[in-house]
């Protein structure tokens, strides 16, 4: 059977058509972050104007030399970057284990092990905050950038867990089987075949972990006071005054904060998936 | 020499120098200052300290740039006990709170007598810093509610700044005739959920000479309560505030304002720097007043402004309270009115010759600050604020009528405050 | 294909013919079941455990920081409060309607979008950067963005209902349009989410399936629903579970956009537990709420998981 990559046959066909379709899906999810980047080149003052304005009508690129010069803005995109990168690699490197045990060694319990696995994800973690704090203290870890990953690999382990033994199921067993008649250990066939296999499943379990720690507020506020060590969730809050909210910079700072990663993400997809899985395997 | 006297020798010796050297032992001490309050203008302060007390060091530490997120940030901290922090700087609203749960260490034995230590401050700071006769933490600055107006369009149309909130209304519905002007809204005040709608719902009933919380306990008036959610309410049905007011934010009035959009403005004092600013399309043309009384009663403002406390989980209790007390002093208000722009606490820095000279309308900004209260000073004050901001956001939205608001606001206070 | 047998056969191979220590280089599959869940298990009790027994400790307490007195043992008696508490019942439901309505909006949706992704483009980046942005997009600033489109006078949305010849509206002024914002936020926001795990499902159903439907003579829509939809059911199961559990723990996004107003109408459970704890600093009515909401997610959980069992 053939394992190439397969673009879905719908009940649409035709390049107008398919344009059209494109041009939906590229407005739906690009179209706020346009705004953002709209309102960096536009000064305050415009945004107030009435009617509205969609695109500024004097750029100007002052907010994003605000943006570098308000605040340290390359440091936080630096510190979240190191702490999402490292909490990711963590994550995909536990959970691949772990959901190679559960899709394919018969384990008694298997499905309480997987629900107690998304038990643990049903906790708000303003709730755990506290007792977090005391043990992150207790280990000499506060104001660092462990304080934070390992709560991050926690918050995304259950989904990618779960994902990765969707996917593990899904792979035939007679490939790693086959590798392993050849001489291969059981890991090794692990990180040689499956996971090959399963790079759409490791590459998507690889971006929510990525964009989880990115995201996350709160114990990033708590844990590391160190400005040293500041994260960009945190560290755009502080564009604010108590009351100011100046979107033209914070919009600027958000687009220097997103853009590029999304951007080096779908680059790398491309590589990555395309290249894995257009081969297809012999079997 | 016997072993006994060399030993006794070596004792003393070393009591000795261990004594010394504890004399010049260093205290450092962790500071948690506001970084949205000129945390750079605190550090020269905190030097100018270094240097006249050697022994002691200063590191200043930030965390969040709002009073709602230091909260969060010093909540967590001060739950876990922790110590690492000395000094922290809170908003006025939070000294009650922090004291019942043992965050904070009174003043009272260092400060001698105490009522007299706190009547040199602006009086209500000394209704906000003490609880159970307990001063629970010292003004670090002030501030408090002021109606900024529209200087030019008043005497265009020959129009006294107005004393009582009918005069107000009327004042507006003259220039507005007049003006013709669709952009113009007459008076911008704050309807949205947020703490400021406290003090929109607060004005009104303590100008009618009324108090929500005496003593820790609920002085519920609901006549003075449905009256004071009617005022706004029918400010906005008569058109004199915009129909969504529920959306506006403390900065949404003051941007509007700074645009030349709105003829009154209730804002705090951070505004008037904003005027006065080069991108400001009403610099000069601002004049600032006391806010108006409803009829019959008397002008009341809301208090702001920042307090210094000492945390109960700090090593150098002492040195922390010195520290404090050198932080709230006439010297240092007067310093941080001149480089910071911050209102002073002592009522006789504003009319001081300096910082006149700094800042010409702070001299302006007395009478208004003196005519502030204090929100309620109780523990539960968050739960408070929460139920009365609800309920100022509802009515304004439209969505609960005043006499609603008021029967729900009482029976939600109640439940809290018994 | 090799058997289980088979595979027992190869391991008790390699045991008798070599050292001891080779063992851990190819152990039994129950000691590798253990090694490999091991690091999860480590992970899992020092960040959750702990806290987590903690908390449940907490609810069965009189623990109310700002009454100054130390906590005591109170049993179920804040389960009891909740009970008779009003703002619980209306925070809950609101939960509950919040779920109901992004949970399956999220999913059809994103559907749609993965559908639409996997479309042959000659270039595929426009395509998958829009998908992953609203993901990357910060939640919290997610909420502020929408809150400024829903903006009365300055949002866009308004704008261009002007623009079309309606009135525009106050969204935040009615507690039925606030929420009707508030779930389009969300499901903008996490449709992105369910877009990307099934797309990633969609990408491994092998072309050679469709193929031979063709040649049996399937429709388009008939190979819809019976290659494409069964073999993304795993997927699909997974993204839903994943999504609702968030769904009940909503919070960021009415948070930034109205603090639970106008009144209490738009206020979520997670919120009310956040106000309990970071704001009232009443601890053990917090816990006890975040104990129910953990029991509301399990249940709803072992829904999902007792669906999977029964269709095989």
């Amino acid at each position: 059977m053939s394992h190439e990559t397969t673009t879905n046959r719908s009940l649409l066909s035709g390049k107008p058509l398919r344009i059209l379709i494109g041009f939906i899906l590229v407005v739906n999810g690009m179209f706020p972050a346009l705004w953002i980047l709209f309102t960096s080149l536009k000064t305050e003052a415009e945004l107030t104007a009435k009617p509205i304005t969609w695109l500024p009508h004097a750029p100007t690129l002052a907010n994003y030399l605000r943006a570098f010069t308000d605040q340290p803005l390359l440091l936080f995109l630096f510190n979240s970057f190191m702490v999402a990168i490292l909490s990711t690699a963590l994550t995909l490197f536990i959970s691949v284990l772990a959901a190679y045990a559960l899709a394919r060694l018969q384990i008694r319990g298997r499905d309480l092990i997987l629900s107690a696995i998304i038990a643990v994800s049903t906790f708000p973690l303003v709730t755990l905050l506290v007792p977090l704090f005391e043990i992150m203290r207790a280990l000499g870890l506060l104001n660092t950038w462990i304080a934070l990953i390992l709560p991050y690999t926690v918050l995304s382990l259950p989904v990618c867990t779960l994902i990765l033994v969707s996917f593990f199921e899904g792979i035939p067993r007679d490939l790693e089987n086959s590798a392993m008649i050849d001489g291969c250990t059981r890991l090794g066939a692990l990180f040689k075949v499956v996971v090959p296999l399963a790079a759409p499943g490791v590459f998507t379990a690889g971006i929510l972990a990525f964009v989880n720690s990115w995201d996350e507020f709160l114990l990033a506020l708590s844990f590391n006071s160190n400005p040293m060590l500041r994260t960009l969730p945190v560290g755009i809050t502080l564009y604010q005054g108590e009351f100011a909210f100046p979107w033209p910079v914070i919009s600027a700072a958000l687009v220097v904060g997103i853009v590029p990663v999304a951007v080096l993400i779908v680059i790398f997809q491309e590589r990555v998936v395309s290249g894995l899985t257009s081969g297809g395997i012999k079997g | 020499m016997t072993l006994n006297n060399t030993i006794k020798l070596l004792l003393a010796g070393a009591a000795i120098t261990l004594s010394a050297s504890a004399a010049m032992a260093q205290t450092n001490l962790r500071v948690f200052v506001s970084s949205q309050h000129r945390p750079d203008v605190w550090r020269k302060a905190f030097d100018m300290y270094e240097a006249k007390n050697p022994n002691v060091k200063v590191t200043i530490e930030t965390g969040g740039n709002t009073s709602e997120a230091q909260a969060q940030y010093l909540n967590t901290v001060m739950t876990a006990k922790d110590s690492s922090l000395d000094v922290m700087i809170l908003d006025v609203i939070r000294p009650a709170q922090y004291a019942a749960a043992g965050w904070t260490v009174p003043f009272n034995d260092v400060l001698g007598d105490a009522g007299a230590a706190m009547k040199r401050y602006l009086p209500a700071y000394a209704e906000a810093n003490t609880v159970d006769g307990k001063v629970v933490a010292l003004p670090a600055f002030a501030d408090a509610m002021f109606l900024y107006y529209r200087k030019d369009l008043l005497e265009k149309h020959g129009i006294q700044p107005p004393q009582t909130w009918d005069e107000l209304a009327a004042a507006a519905k003259k220039v507005a005739a007049a003006e013709k002007d669709a952009n113009l809204q007459g008076l911008s005040f704050q309807g949205k959920a947020i703490e400021g709608a406290v003090c929109t719902f607060l004005l009104p009933y303590w100008s009618m000479g009324k108090q929500l919380v005496s003593d820790g306990k609920l002085s519920f008036d609901k006549d003075a309560a449905v009256k004071s959610l009617k005022l706004w309410k029918d400010f906005v049905d008569q058109g004199v505030a915009k129909k969504n007011i529920a959306e506006v934010a403390t900065d949404d009035t003051r941007k509007e304002f700074q645009a030349g959009n709105v003829l009154f403005a209730v804002n705090w004092s951070y505004a008037w720097g904003q005027f006065q600013g080069a991108e400001s399309a009403v610099k000069d043309k601002v004049g600032v007043v006391k806010l108006p009384a409803v009829q019959g009663g008397q002008p009341a403002s809301c208090l702001g402004g920042w307090e210094w406390g000492v945390s109960a989980y700090s090593n150098n209790k002492t040195e922390a309270q010195k520290l404090v007390q050198y932080l709230s002093s006439p010297e240092t208000s007067e310093f941080m009115a001149i480089n910071a722009s911050l209102l002073p606490q002592f009522p006789d820095v504003y009319t001081d010759a300096d910082v006149t000279k700094a800042v010409p309308w702070f001299a302006n900004a007395r009478p208004v600050v003196e005519t502030a209260k204090a929100r309620p000073v109780t523990p539960r004050y968050n739960e408070v604020s929460d139920i009365i901001r609800t309920t100022v956001n509802a009515v304004l939205a439209g969505q609960s009528t005043p006499e609603e608001g008021a029967t729900q606001m009482e029976g939600r206070l109640r439940r809290v405050l018994r | 294909m090799a058997t289980a047998s088979e595979t027992t056969l190869v391991t008790a191979h390699n045991e008798s013919a070599t050292k001891w220590w080779t063992r851990f280089l190819d152990p039994s599959e129950r000691t590798l079941a253990l090694l490999l869940l091991l690091p999860t298990a480590l992970l899992l009790s020092l960040i959750i455990v702990y806290p987590v027994c903690r908390l449940v400790w907490t609810s069965f307490q009189n623990l109310s920081l700002t009454s100054g007195a130390p906590a005591t043992f109170a049993g179920l008696e804040n389960y009891a409060l909740m009970l008779e508490d009003p703002v619980f019942w209306e925070t809950t439901w609101n939960t509950v309607l919040i779920t109901l309505i992004t949970v399956p909006g999220a999913l059809l949706v994103g559907m749609a979008l993965a559908l639409m992704a996997n479309l042959p483009f000659k270039r595929k980046w426009p395509v998958r950067l829009s998908l992953l942005i609203p993901w990357a997009l910060p939640l919290a600033f997610a909420g502020l963005i929408f809150a400024w489109f829903f903006h009365s006078e300055y949002g866009v949305v308004n704008d261009v209902l002007r623009r079309l010849g309606f009135e525009g509206v106050i969204w935040f002024n009615s507690a039925k349009w606030a929420f009707a914002a508030i779930c389009l936020t969300i499901i903008w926001k996490t449709s992105s989410f369910m877009a990307l795990i099934i797309l990633a499902g969609l990408q491994t159903i092998p072309r050679s399936l469709y193929e031979a439907a063709e040649v049996d003579g399937a429709g388009r829509l008939r190979q819809f629903f019976e290659i494409t939809l069964p073999l993304l059911k795993p997927s699909i199961v997974v993204a839903l579970i994943f999504r609702t559990i968030t769904a009940l723990q909503t919070f960021d996004i009415p948070f930034t956009m109205t603090r639970g107003g106008p009144g209490t109408s738009t206020a979520t459970l997670a919120m009310y537990i956040h106000q309990n704890t970071v704001d009232f600093l009443d601890l053990g009515y917090g816990s006890a709420l975040a104990v129910v909401m953990f029991a509301l997610s399990m249940g709803v959980t072992a829904v999902y998981l007792r669906m999977i069992r029964a269709k095989g």
